[in-house]
This record gives C-alpha cells, structure tokens and sequence, in this order.
C-alpha cells in the first residue's frame, strides 16, 4: 500500500528487492544511486558488516518529481540474502509496493534462487499476502558468468509458471538494472487509482 | 494483514504538527518527527534554534527498521512490544514511542533537554498522536489519482531511467 501524504503532497512507494545471498541485490541499487543526478535521490542507507554484506537493509529514495501537484517518491529497499538473517528480512517486507527478485545465474546458486522465492512466499504471508497479489519483477543477474544457466532454468526453478516480467542483467555494469526498475515501477504505479 | 494506508492531510495533519510543535517547546527538543511503521515521515518540525537535521528520510527508515526489530525481540520475549525507546549518545538522545498500531513519535534531543521532561512530555505527545493516528486511519480520504497521474509518473520514469 502507497503512502499518500496529503499535507506534504507527497505519493510515496516501497519497492524491495529480495533473492538469495550474494544475487546482486545491493549492487543493483548501488548502482541506480551512482546513475542517479543530485536532486532526483537521497543519501543510500547500508546497514551491511565489514564485508560488506547486507546485515539488515539498504536504503535509497528517489524523487521522481511532481505529477499533478504530487511529489512522487521511490524508496528502495534491498533485504539480506543470507538464509540465517530470515528475521530481519521478513521486517523489510512490511508495506511493499512492488518487488524485485534478483536471481543468481550460477549453476551452483540454482537451489538457493528457488530456497529464497520459497521464503518469500512464506515471509508474505505472514501479512497476508501473496506473490500473485504483488508486482514482481524477476531479473536474472550475472549473465556475464562464463557458465551462466540459460534463463530458461532459473526462470523455471522461480517462476515455473512464467508469471513474471523477466530481465536478464550484468548489475556489476549496470545491464539490465534501469530497465528491471522501470518495469517494476509500471508495475507498481498500474496499480494505483486501479483501486 | 496487509498494513493500511495511513494519510494525514487537511486539519489532522495541522493538529498533528501543533502537538509536535508544542512537544518541542515543552521538552527542548531539536527535532520531533511523526512517521508510519514503513519509515514514511508523515509530519516533522523543527525547533528554529536547532541546526539544520540529517536527512530524515534517513532518520525514519532507521527508526522504523529499528522499531520493526525491538519489536520483533518483544515477541520472542513474548511481551507484545516493549513501549518507548531511549538511546542516549555522549551528546545526542533519540526518543522513540508508538503512536498507535501503526504510527511513531520521534524525538531528537541533545544535552539541553532533560531527559524526564522528554520522557513525560514525550509520552504524553504520543498519546495524541495515537488519536489523530487513529481518525486517519477511520477517515481515509478519497484518492482521486487518475490515469493521468500514471501517465506523467510514467513520463517521469522514461525520463529518469530511460525507456
């Protein structure tokens, strides 16, 4: 659900991108923030270790502009992938908009994409929500790998029935990254005054 | 649960910003934010003398995670929630309350500000809040965003990242 500030006249949207550990959520939005002109963002939060794994969440708002009267902003959201920091992950999902699954073309990292869609069914429901329910967007990253999985795999293993939008993307580039963002945000925004 | 939308405009967005304006006068606080379990800042003010304050979107998504995990750590204690939250620096204390189900109080203070005036008067601010939380929440106003809101968003999206 949106959070409409009327006083503010501001529109703000959640937008999460989960997959499991090391899928290139963090990259994606370090990525978007290094794209991104002073004035169209806000500082990126990281709570990550000192390797730099995400331990709770990053953080990166966008301000899209003003569309009638409405500022419009984008609060993107990455969660840890690592399997033991469930907890953590499943807070970030409270009031998503619209997510982003980044999956892991690694021919060893196959049973991890299919554990992490699993979990995410699982930690959504627990507010009541279902995959089907949300915009999602499925990006399969790493395609630079010299021995990445044909998209077809992983897509198979996430998404057997094809429900979602899929792109292919090289994030460490940038491949892929606007376009992921852009088809979740139509997404997103094809929901609102639907209702 | 899916988490409700909650919307503050028109005169509970102003009594809202009354009550954290008087809370910044009665506890000599720098900086007093109302924002929803998401880490959306719904009203902020800022006391005149204070400097200028970090980014607050940076403020309340740290807080709201922040509040999402005490909150968590409740429940495996099996306590429901804890209530408010102090955190005091060598200079700096952050005073966090609920507002309702579905809201927060936050309070920046610094050294000038007594600890039990933020605390009482802290407590106190949330309790109002709460209530105008609540008549958002039985009131929701009506959202007039039209296709042609989606279509300038949607322009705005082509332009920022391309199409």
């Amino acid at each position: 659900m949106s959070t409409i500030n009327f006083a503010n006249r501001e529109i703000n949207f959640k937008i999460v991108y989960y997959g499991p550990g090391l899928s290139g959520k963090t990259t994606n939005l370090k990525w978007v923030y290094s794209k991104i002109p002073e004035g169209r963002k806000g500082e990126m939060v990281s709570l990550a270790t000192e390797d730099e794994r995400t331990l709770f969440f990053d953080f990166l708002p966008l301000d899209l502009g003003e569309v009638k009267g409405f500022k419009t902003r984008f609060h993107l959201y990455t969660v840890p992938g690592q399997v033991f920091y469930n907890a953590s992950r499943k807070l970030i999902l409270r009031g998503v908009d619209g997510i982003v699954f980044v999956a892991d073309s690694a021919p060893n990292r196959l049973r991890a994409n299919a554990e992490s869609m699993r979990n995410m069914r699982e930690n959504l429901a627990e507010y009541g929500l279902r995959v089907e329910d949300l915009p999602v967007v499925l990006q399969v990253n790493k395609r630079d790998l010299p021995d990445a999985l044909p998209v077809e795999m992983v897509q198979a293993v996430v998404d057997p029935e094809g429900r979602f939008p899929v792109f292919e993307a090289v994030a460490t580039e940038g491949k892929g990254v606007f376009e992921t963002l852009r088809e979740v945000s139509r997404l997103v925004l094809a929901r609102v005054g639907s209702t | 649960m899916v988490e409700p939308s909650l919307v503050l405009y028109g005169a509970l967005y102003e009594r809202a910003l009354d009550l954290l304006e008087d809370t910044l006068r009665e506890t000599g606080a720098r900086y007093a934010l109302l924002i929803d379990r998401k880490g959306f800042v719904l009203a902020h003010k800022e006391a005149l003398w204070a400097p200028k304050p970090p980014p607050l979107d940076s403020l309340a998504t740290l807080v709201a995670g922040n509040a999402a995990a005490t909150q968590a750590l409740a429940k495996l204690l099996g306590e429901a929630r804890f209530q408010e939250v102090v955190h005091q620096g060598e200079r700096m204390g952050l005073y966090v309350d609920e507002a309702g189900e579905h809201a927060l109080l936050v309070l920046v203070f610094d050294e000038g500000a007594p600890l039990g005036k933020v605390k009482l008067y802290g407590k106190r601010a949330a309790e109002g809040l709460a209530g105008i939380a609540q008549e958002a929440l039985a009131h929701p106003p009506k959202l007039t965003l039209d296709t042609e809101y989606r279509e300038g968003v949607n322009a705005l999206l082509g332009e920022l990242f391309g199409n």
